[in-house]
């Protein structure tokens, strides 16, 4: 199994009644809360903890894209992502560098996520693992303008431009929907050829899951909304498809991002972390209204009706902005305990769901740098080696994986990637 | 709900256009000279307005493409508000209707007006009720298509516990319709948000002058969606355009107010020689 240290960057010292005074974590004014001092740690100390993960032997760091938030600073993931790459490559540290990633429904210079990934993937000697999500509501809508109901068509338009841009040996003439480019030729293409395959995020959309699975992309399940709520319609939901297509369950193309906190004790683990991961997801995603993370228009009009049916996909999130310690912990949003508390949980959790991937969230919220540092080293030492081994032997092979780090890619270039534009946002 | 005993026979329409890539469903109703409407952004309700304008006029109604029950995809047949306004000349002619009155409300006010400027013959008479299409830096328009369900009440009536918005507002009491209706209500806040989004404001500034159609702007006087500020400003850019500002009133005057509403709008056109 794959493991991997998956980081936000918020503002890590908002006042505690936050909640009390703001409505969204998407609107949040600027200057009146924040301080100069505390934004450069929180910047700062997020990227000393990434570099500190590496150094303790995960398989892979990674950050996504959130823009205007407070509760991720990270409006170009690509600009860590760069400096990550360099930075584990002078010192000599075989990890993946795995911007999230940069949101195709958001982007309208698509081209320039093409090059900004080629560019990673030279600086990082082809380690970089390429993820592409659509995009949040807040964030391709209303930050960068895109009307929702061209999210997903857009979005679909944008990684067939990226995936050719990587690949196609002669310049080529892009007359798309969204964008046009006279001449297409980027400098420099990625190392990893024909390119890096893409992982898609997906909170659950069937349509998605489909579409990762019929082209051979791997799939990353970020479970804000507790996994223990929502992980088997989820998991269940994906490998169904995944017979339905046609493909082998292959745990490799299964990413999970789990927030967790390990501590010498269960008990000492609430003590250190439990106003913590309250803050984490009262002010982050709790603070995210409802039509932040979708608007109209964003979801075809067949998953509207589905989710009033049946909102189980969005677990905790209705509570999470008034979420206790305890509510986090039996929802899933967080595994919480001693080494051996959290190895028996996620272990059982990743055998039983067929995760190969797992992106640990093990720096969050108000979670200040020592804190941070000593939970990443606890799930180094006293976690990772007894998960890391789990799919050994089970005959399957990482096709997801940067070659320079053990995957083995399939080298195909008859991407059957064909959108299919007039219908691109049936769910 | 004795004003909905009113209600005419209502037929529906499928006229066929936009080169064999579009149906459009078009209601019509009453008798008389032919008068076309044009729904809001949340999607074509027949109400009151519409019945009493019925019994002098021949009223068609169309949907917007993909706010038709059961082809709710017709949206992806349009791309740009140019091609909408379009679609909408392409009905006017297949409709056979010979200068139209053009009455449009929020969403379908602005399409009535890009109408009239685009083909400045197309009517000889335009009635805008609380129309987008405008922008002021220093008045800017709330965003009901990004708002919080709790918060749409507020925005779309003075008096959300009066009578006529608590009507307006009140869900249906099965829940499976309820929901249906939701759906179909954000969907059309969807394929109305293609032609608007991200900012209110696609550059009818620059066309409005071309309206030579003699214009009635209804603004509620309390209209907190969009200021009864934008009345003059649309009155300055319409050539031949008066304003009736209509107190006690939210972003629906026809819904809200409906009797000052209607007799502004029966003035207006009676007094321009209605046919």
């Amino acid at each position: 199994m794959k493991i991997t240290l998956f980081e936000q960057a918020p503002y890590r010292y908002l006042p505690a009644d936050f909640e009390q005074h703001h409505r969204s974590a998407c609107d949040t004014p600027y200057f009146s809360l924040v301080s100069r001092e505390g934004v450069y740690s929180s910047m700062r100390d997020c990227m000393d903890e990434l570099m500190f993960a590496a150094r303790c032997g995960f398989d892979g760091i990674g950050i996504t894209e959130h823009g205007q938030s407070s509760y991720d600073m990270m409006p170009n993931p690509d600009l860590f992502a760069s400096a990550l790459a360099y930075s584990t490559e002078s010192e000599g540290l075989d990890v993946a560098i795995i911007p999230m990633g940069r949101s195709l429904g958001k982007s309208r210079e698509p081209l320039r996520v093409a090059e900004e990934y080629a560019m990673i993937d030279v600086l990082s000697g082809g380690r970089l693992v390429a993820g592409f999500p659509v995009g949040l509501a807040y964030d391709a809508n209303v930050n960068n303008g895109v009307p929702p109901i061209q999210t997903r068509p857009r979005f679909d338009e944008n990684l067939e431009l990226v995936l050719r841009a990587w690949r196609d040996p002669e310049p080529f003439t892009w007359n798309g929907k969204y964008s046009q480019y006279p001449q297409v030729n980027i400098w420099p293409r990625p190392l990893q050829q024909p390119g890096p395959r893409p992982w898609i995020t997906g909170v659950g959309n069937p349509r998605t899951m489909q579409l990762t699975l019929e082209r051979d992309y791997g799939f990353n399940y970020v479970s804000w909304f507790g996994a223990k709520l929502t992980g088997k319609r989820i998991f269940d939901r994906f490998w169904e498809i995944a017979d339905q297509v046609g493909v082998p369950r292959n745990p490799y193309r299964m990413g999970f991002v789990q927030t967790i906190a390990v501590a010498e004790t269960d008990e000492r683990a609430e003590q250190d972390y439990a106003a913590h991961l309250e803050y984490a997801f009262r002010k982050g995603i709790g603070s995210i209204p409802r039509e932040g993370m979708m608007l109209p228009g964003g979801i075809d009009i067949r998953g509207v009706q589905a989710l009033l049916k049946d909102p189980g996909d969005f677990g905790l999130y209705e509570r999470m902005r008034t979420a206790t310690f305890r509510e986090l912990v039996d929802a899933g949003v967080v595994i919480v305990g001693s080494p051996s508390t959290v190895r028996e949980q996620i272990g059982e959790f990743c055998t039983e769901y067929g995760i190969g991937n797992l992106h640990c969230m093990l720096g969050f919220g108000s979670l200040l740098r020592d804190l941070a540092m000593k939970n990443i080293q606890l799930f180094a030492e006293e976690v990772a080696p007894y998960l890391r081994r789990l799919w050994d032997g089970s005959g399957h092979e990482h096709h997801w994986w940067p070659e320079r780090l053990g995957g083995v890619p399939r080298r195909t270039t008859d991407d059957p990637y064909r959108p299919a534009r007039e219908e691109a946002n049936v769910r | 709900m004795t004003m909905l005993d009113n209600t005419p026979q209502i037929s529906q329409e499928a006229v066929d256009l936009w080169g064999g890539r579009l149906t459009m469903r078009v209601n019509v109703a009453g008798a008389g000279a032919p008068l076309l409407y044009l729904h809001p952004a949340g999607g074509l309700a027949w109400d009151p307005f519409l019945s009493q304008l019925a019994t002098r006029y021949t009223v068609y109604a169309p949907e917007l493409p993909g706010t038709s029950a059961g082809d709710p995809y017709a949206i992806h047949a349009v791309d740009e508000l140019s091609d909408l306004v379009l679609v909408y000349e392409e009905l006017v002619r297949r409709l056979g209707l010979e200068r139209p009155v053009l009455v449009g409300q929020s969403f379908g006010g602005m399409l009535a007006a890009e109408l009239a400027a685009l083909y400045p013959g197309i009517t000889e008479k335009l009635v805008l009720l609380d129309p987008l299409g405008l922008w002021r830096e220093d008045a800017p328009i709330a965003n009901p298509i990004a708002a919080a369900p709790h918060e749409l009440p507020g925005m779309l009536f003075h008096d959300p516990a009066g009578a006529a918005a608590r009507a307006f507002l009140e869900p249906p009491a099965d829940p499976e319709v309820a929901a249906a209706a939701t759906a179909a209500m954000v969907w059309a806040l969807g394929c109305a948000g293609k032609f608007l989004w991200p900012v209110f404001d696609r550059g009818l500034r620059n066309r409005g002058h071309r309206i030579t159609a003699a214009t009635l702007i209804v603004w509620g006087e309390q209209d907190t969606l969009i200021p009864a500020a934008y009345a003059a400003e649309f009155q300055a850019l319409i050539p031949d355009s008066q304003v009736v500002l209509v107190p006690e009133c939210g972003h629906i005057p026809q819904v809200e107010q409906l009797e000052h509403t209607s007799a502004a709008v029966a003035e207006f056109l009676s007094a321009r020689g209605a046919t």
